[in-house]
């Protein structure tokens, strides 16, 4: 039995109209439903939620255009189609002014109730794409990304067209922005979804490591290699290979990588053949890859084979509202995790956190929040609660009421957490006392978090800061977690 | 192409308009047809006895809606005689009295079901 055409409710009190209705509508291959009263059709109506009513004008509750009223109100999304034994211009105009999408004059036959039918099913079904269309164009969720801005539609729109192809797509974006997020968003849309999806972050794994990691190792290829093992490109096998921060590889080791690109094959460490992967290759960098083409720290031809399709994601504060709806976001989520109460932010917190420029960008907003979350509870996040920096931001940030009269109050009264403020005329600081003697790596740790800090987590530029490798600062995150 | 077997004959079967009777009986399987002819026929018997009451009560708003039902109903089947005396009745400015439509109004009742079985056994 083939598929109902439509799902048609038919509101008619007269028995007989009632009955040759059903029984056309149901010859046309549409699922029918009857309702004699006007109070009935408007329940059938929005518990059935019919692809079109017909609507008889005279019936026993109420009149038929009283029934479209409610209907509308109700917010029914059905085609309206007035039955009416009035065919005269005015009753037309009268029928579309209440918003039916057509009217049928009784009686009619099965050929005219079926142009109808079809002409408004059909219009119904465009308004319902269109409706989709804009939805996806305003859509505020994508795979893990929260964002409704235009440049995040953008970065959507790109991820979603590229995602089926085989193309190398090659991430830009600052630290933050969601480079691994757009990776597995492209590995999870594109047909290789069901092959696994391996990350690698290059610049956290010593130089000296990155071959294996990448190409795994024969057992006895160098000290301490006591297995065969394999490297994250035989572990994608058939999936995506998302090698991040890519400027951090060593040139030799992007030779190696420029071989496997062009051939499909690699050798690991050690061996003496050449084994082969298919596998797609997703990089990404925080910096400006042409830039680190013409300073010679990345090569050209490499270049050329990841930088096929580019996604460049938007820094935060170019996000607009984006970072208040992921502000929102996380503090649900760490809100559940921790059994906080927050269910939202009070306006001066909202508006300290929407005025900061976020350098960390998304992950420093999710470290504030976690901040928020843990060391706090109540049913609004207050402006208060917020991490001083970005209080401090807020306030400098904040007009005064001399120079932009029409700010609101309370975007200029954002509590300042500190004891107390400074008077106008600051008095000469006291001589400092000499800084107390800490032990070498208490001082070492307390320098690489106020770092990271400082940077919004970002580690290449907390290291960049402390003028040592990333990786130093990756493998002191990784001592200290154990 | 509607079938001849089908087709309401202009002088013999009056009481029907062939392009909604006929197209009816052509367009819908003959059990469902005949499900529409007693329907109508349950509507005639309901609709006739509202008329009835409601002229002996005197009252004119029951009696305008059952001739508007019954107007309706007639429509639906192509009863076309039975339609125009239901409009009359429904016709507030109409000069004649219940008791000289309501006979008529039964008359045409009857002719037009007898007309419909013999759509329906054709």
């Amino acid at each position: 039995m083939s598929e109902p055409r439509g799902r048609i409710l038919l509101v008619e009190d007269t028995p007989t109209q009632a009955e040759v209705a059903k029984a056309l509508l149901a010859d046309l291959g549409h699922e029918v439903r009857h309702a004699a009263t006007g109070a009935d059709g408007l329940a059938q109506a929005m518990e059935w939620q019919p692809d079109a009513v017909l609507v008889d004008l005279q019936l026993p509750d109420f009149s038929g255009f009283d029934l479209m009223r409610k209907l509308r109100a109700e917010g029914a999304e059905a085609a309206l189609i007035v039955i009416t034994a009035n065919g005269s211009v005015n009753a037309a105009v009268e029928a579309m002014r209440e918003g039916a999408m057509d009217f049928i004059v009784k009686p009619y036959g099965k050929a005219r109730l079926k142009v109808t039918l079809d002409n408004a099913l059909e219009k119904r079904a465009l308004k319902a794409e269109l409706v989709a269309v804009k939805n996806q164009l305003h859509r505020g969720r994508f795979f893990g990304f929260v964002g409704a801005s235009p440049p995040m539609q953008a970065v959507y729109k790109t991820i979603e067209s590229v995602a089926p192809s085989r193309a190398n797509v090659f991430i830009t974006g600052e630290s933050g922005t969601g480079k691994e997020l757009a990776a597995e968003a492209i590995h999870k849309a594109s047909p290789r979804a069901k092959g696994p999806f391996v990350a690698l972050n290059c610049a956290a794994i010593p130089k000296d490591l990155l071959e294996s990691e990448i190409f795994g190792h024969v057992k006895g290829a160098f000290t301490g290699a006591t297995d065969n093992r394999a490297g994250a490109a035989k572990q994608a096998e058939g999936g995506t290979l998302f090698l991040d921060e890519i400027g951090e590889m060593p040139l030799e080791m992007q030779v190696k990588l420029l071989r496997f690109l062009q051939t499909g094959s690699f050798q690991p460490v050690g061996a003496t053949r050449p084994e082969k992967a298919d596998v797609r290759i997703v990089s990404a960098t925080n910096r400006d890859p042409l830039a680190e083409v013409e300073a010679g720290r990345f090569r050209e031809d490499l270049y050329y084979r990841l930088y096929v399709v580019p996604v460049e994601l938007p820094p935060l504060r170019e996000r607009g509202e984006d970072v208040l709806l992921i502000a929102r976001h996380f503090l649900a989520s760490f809100g559940r995790e921790e059994g906080r109460r927050f269910r939202g932010f009070s306006r001066e917190a909202e508006a300290a956190i929407a005025r900061y420029p976020w350098p960390g960008n998304v992950r420093q907003l999710q470290n504030a929040m976690r901040n928020v979350v843990v060391l706090h509870d109540g049913d609004v996040v207050e402006a208060t609660m917020l991490p001083p920096a970005l209080l401090h931001a807020a306030r400098r940030s904040a007009p005064t009421p001399a120079t932009e009269p029409s700010s609101p109050p309370q975007l200029l009264a954002v509590p300042e957490p500190q004891p107390a403020p400074l008077p106008e005329a600051t008095p000469l600081p006291a001589p400092m006392a000499p800084p107390a003697i800490e032990p070498l790596a208490v001082m070492e740790k307390r320098m690489i978090l106020a770092a990271l800090d400082q940077t919004g987590q970002d580690v290449p530029r907390a290291a960049a800061l402390l003028e040592v490798n990333p990786s130093t600062i990756y493998r002191k995150l990784a001592a200290w977690r154990s | 192409m509607t079938d001849p077997a089908l087709q309401c004959e202009p002088y013999r079967v009056t009481a029907l308009d062939p392009e909604v009777a006929s197209q009816l009986a052509e367009d819908l399987p003959p059990e469902v047809f005949r499900r529409i002819i007693a329907t109508f026929e349950d509507d005639l018997g309901r609709l006739t006895r509202e008329l009835q009451q409601a002229a002996a009560a005197g009252d004119i708003t029951q009696y305008m809606r059952a001739a508007h039902s019954l107007a309706g109903a007639a429509a639906a089947v192509g009863a076309r005689r039975l339609e125009a005396e239901a409009r009359i009745a429904m016709d507030p400015g109409q000069p004649e009295a219940p008791s000289t439509v309501l006979p008529r109004l039964s008359a045409e009742s009857a002719a037009a079901l007898q007309e419909l079985h013999i759509l329906a056994g054709a």
